[in-house]
């Protein structure tokens, strides 16, 4: 068996590249794909790689896709029509048994080990396939978020594993009568690997090399590329050298400073596109005071609002934008990216360091104060930089800060033992506009799911009841009055302090054009001739 | 000989229980896998769960314990990470390295030592100091710096060799090996290269300087007295002295290349365990690093001996007793 995979697989990459020369579109990630198994992990590029091959019933921006609408019967049941045009690589049309089965794998642990949604699925109390093409979830409360969480079910064909016969009945075990469901190393070796979007699995390695091949039958018409090569390299440099040198027709993630070059290139240009990622600083507004910050008096600064507001002023965000990211990073005023569908309109935040200055001494700390302030030094593009330059201006206003940058592994775990009293942080917001806000500032409330990172022991009552009407809110127009509420109140007493929110930059040959995404996902099925 | 080999056993098993004990408290001291894979969402009884799951609940000793009776048994334990056999993931990458170390070694072997015989015999030639001149250069270079400079060359300029990846490889004994496909060899030349280089100068100088010492001493006067012909005098009695620091240095050289291939790995992006050891150090993927310290502490440890033996055999006034 072993030789004769060996053999198609010699002989197929034999015969590729003579069928592929014009129509292949080779992409270079930044980091590698963790698997081609969509369930277990999350991650930008493991979610890049999956979206190629799986498809679920809300597309990213929360709008229908494999799903042809939906609707709430009640507040707690969704009712959810599938589209049935759609089928699946190995050509079994995609029903509501599929839909119920994926759920079940969702919930199933290989080797006892969770699975993305495994948590989030806590409040479905049950999946029923109502008829080919009506799939209803049941839950025990109000849970409107579901519609952004379904994102991250890929669908997967019922066929693909040993089902018991007649309809599937969903249990929060996984076990559903007894399915044999395939492993992942099934799905890495590619038998398991079936669902039905754009591309079609051929090869997945874990040193993040993968190689799709287009889905001729994709219900969404005929995508772009006869064949999509990911490879990944993490060096910034050497990928660049690799577009340079033509290996590649596309790569993540230039860095600023070569983004002149490509510009003077005329082989080669790069996309931009504002993504969902803000950054921002949390602050520990603890009235007892927070860790690494200290006033002469013994007070806690940070729970003065005079003084967020005026360390908030002390910043140029406009000048990082433009000095440190080459214009490439959109000015924030608020947590969740003004161009998130849903996101509040609100006014910008003011630049004014001599107004700053007064509101600290109005506060009584006219001679400043000592913080130990932290950033991640390989998180974020620019990352190290950005903290420099928000140190320099907290200096200016007569704040002593001392700043630690720490890889991301020592810095995650010192903020999960609540070590962190001023740290830089970034959120992608996959789930809507108020997902930083719900898990960030609000009291924690196991049931809602609120407050999960309440690093800042940010605690207001207007806030959290804002919230927590958001959280079991159906009405999608209501929902977001809640949320425009609750970011009013977060902005003006800044609990944390926006700074911008980041882009994604594709590098790429010229004669392509890149329709990128916002949620910082590479996908051949953005990227066309001209 | 069978003393000295229990003995260096002995002294093995110590070393690589001090390495394991160090990185295991190394890592965990600087990082928390659960800060490091838990979403945004998690609950605190998220948290506990996954802390669950990964093992690392538990006190650091008990944690140590257990890692050392799985061991015992053969088990490495599951990358955090990956959710996969520690082992599998290293022995997947290992071929890659070993090719690219190998063939780095032989490069500077084939190339290194004739050049340095050559530039000992030939002190005044204008061609010895060019070759010094080489060597010196090859030798400062920081090898980040010289794998850029040769993408640039081969890769941007002359477009002639790939800049990253392993190409098409062939499986041989059921492991992927680049150096068999003409693809995978044109994969291979530029890290290999950036590898040899420093190797090819070192050897040579390394050459040059035995050539230089062992011309001059009496058996070599003799020799050239009895009348044995020059090529003979080469091989026979002037490359055979000279071997002893060359092996010595390429043993270790070699452990180098394998182990500490990382810069090379990660400028090439060649899929190596090096990249792995990187990765797995930024993921806080503790059983993965552990495990890839160990394996190199006892490779180390492999080639010190052989090359022990090897002096043996080399100079007969060598014994082990």
């Amino acid at each position: 068996m072993k030789t004769a995979l060996a053999i198609i697989g010699l002989s197929a990459a034999l015969t590729l590249p003579a069928a592929a020369q014009a129509e292949t579109l080779r992409m270079a990630f930044s980091s590698a794909p963790r698997s081609i198994d969509p369930y277990p992990f999350g991650g930008t590029p493991t979610a890049s790689l999956k979206e190629h091959v799986f498809e679920a019933l809300v597309a990213a921006d929360d709008s229908p896709l494999l799903a042809k609408s939906w609707q709430w019967t009640s507040p707690t049941s969704l009712e959810v029509k599938l589209r049935q045009d759609v089928a699946f690589h190995d050509g079994t049309a995609l029903t509501a048994r599929d839909v119920v089965y994926s759920a079940c794998r969702m919930m199933y642990l290989i080797d006892g080990k969770r699975n993305l949604l495994t948590s989030s699925m806590g409040p479905i109390t049950d999946v029923v396939a109502a008829d080919d093409h009506t799939v209803r979830f049941d839950m025990k409360a109000p849970y409107p978020l579901w519609i952004q969480k379904m994102k991250f079910l890929s669908i997967l064909p019922a066929a693909g594993a040993d089902t018991p016969e007649g309809p599937i009945t969903y249990d929060d075990q996984g076990d559903c009568g007894g399915i044999t469901y395939p492993t992942r190393a099934e799905f890495e070796a590619g038998a398991a690997a079936i669902g039905t979007g754009p591309y079609k699995f051929v090869r997945f390695d874990k040193s993040g090399e993968a190689d799709l091949i287009k889905n001729t039958n994709y219900w969404g018409g005929a995508p772009e590329w006869d064949e999509v090569q990911i490879r990944t390299i993490g060096n910034a440099g050497a990928r660049l050298a690799g577009l340079l040198a033509g290996d590649f027709d596309l790569i993540e993630n230039p860095t600023t400073e070569d983004l002149p070059g490509l510009k003077a290139n005329e082989d080669l240009t790069y996309t931009a596109v504002p993504s969902w990622r803000s950054i921002f600083l949390v602050l520990d507004v603890n009235a007892e005071g927070a860790k690494g910050v200290r006033a002469e008096d013994g007070s806690a600064p940070l729970a003065d609002q005079r003084v967020r507001q005026a360390m908030s002023m002390a910043i140029n965000r406009q000048a990082i934008a433009d000095r440190l990211f080459g214009g490439e990073a959109t000015v924030a005023n608020q947590f969740s990216p003004k161009y998130r569908a849903g996101a509040p309109e609100l006014a910008e935040l003011p630049h004014d360091p001599a107004k700053a200055k007064e509101l600290l001494a109005e506060a009584g700390y006219p001679d400043g104060f000592e913080i130990d302030f932290y950033a991640p030094s390989d998180r974020y593009a620019n990352g190290a930089r950005v903290a420099q330059a928000v140190t320099q201006y907290l200096s200016r206003i007569g704040i002593k800060v001392n700043l630690k940058t720490e890889p991301w592994s020592v810095f995650a775990g010192k903020r999960r033992e609540n070590e962190l009293g001023v740290f830089m942080y970034g959120w992608g917001h996959p789930q809507g506009p108020a997902q930083m806000i719900s898990f960030a500032f609000a009291s924690r409330d196991k049931e809602l799911g609120l407050g999960s990172s309440n690093y800042s022991n940010y605690q207001n009552d207007g806030f959290d009841a804002a919230m927590k009407a958001w959280a079991v809110e159906t009405d999608e127009t209501q929902a977001n009055a809640y949320l425009g509420e609750a970011m009013r109140i977060v902005v003006d007493e800044l609990p944390g302090i926006p700074l911008y929110y980041q882009h994604t930059i594709w590098a790429h040959r010229a004669d392509l054009e890149v329709n990128g995404r916002q949620d910082e996902r590479t996908s051949a099925t953005t990227v066309s001739r001209k | 000989m069978l003393s000295f080999v229990t003995k260096r056993l002995g002294q093995s098993a110590v070393l690589v229980l001090i390495m394991s004990a160090l990185v295991f408290v190394g890592m965990y001291v600087v990082s928390d896998p659960v800060a490091v894979l838990a979403g945004e969402d998690f609950t605190e009884e998220d948290r506990l769960a996954l802390a669950q799951e990964l093992g690392v609940d538990r006190p650091l000793f008990l944690q140590y314990l257990s890692f050392l009776g799985n061991v015992l048994q053969g088990d490495f334990g599951t990358s955090f990470v990956y959710n996969r056999p520690v082992m599998d993931l290293i022995l997947e990458r290992l071929p890659a390295t070993l090719e690219v170390a190998f063939f780095a070694m032989f490069i500077g072997l084939v190339v290194g030592i004739p050049l340095g015989v050559y530039s000992g015999l030939n002190q005044k030639k204008r061609s010895t100091k060019a070759i010094s001149f080489f060597t010196t250069v090859g030798y400062s270079i920081p090898n980040f710096w010289q794998g850029v400079l040769l993408i640039m060359l081969f890769s941007v300029w002359f477009k002639v060799l790939p800049a990253s990846g392993r190409g098409d490889t062939v499986d041989v004994f059921g492991v992927g090996w680049s150096v068999f496909s003409l693809d995978g060899l044109s994969h291979l030349m530029l890290p290999a290269l950036n590898l040899a280089i420093y190797t090819i100068c070192l050897q040579a100088r390394l050459a040059r300087s035995g050539t230089q010492e062992v011309m001059y001493q009496d058996y070599m006067t003799f020799a050239r007295a009895k009348g044995i012909s020059r090529e003979r005098i080469i091989r026979r009695h002037l490359v055979r002295n000279i071997l002893i620091p060359i092996v010595t240095i390429t043993g270790l050289q070699l452990g180098g290349l394998i182990a500490f291939a990382t810069v090379t790995e990660t400028v090439f992006s060649w899929p190596g365990i090096g990249k792995l050891l990187l990765d797995s150090i930024h993921n806080s993927d503790r059983p993965v690093v552990v495990a890839y310290l160990i394996l190199i502490t006892l490779m180390f440890v492999t080639i010190n001996f052989v090359v022990d033996v090897l002096y043996a055999l080399l100079d007969p006034r060598i014994r082990y007793t």
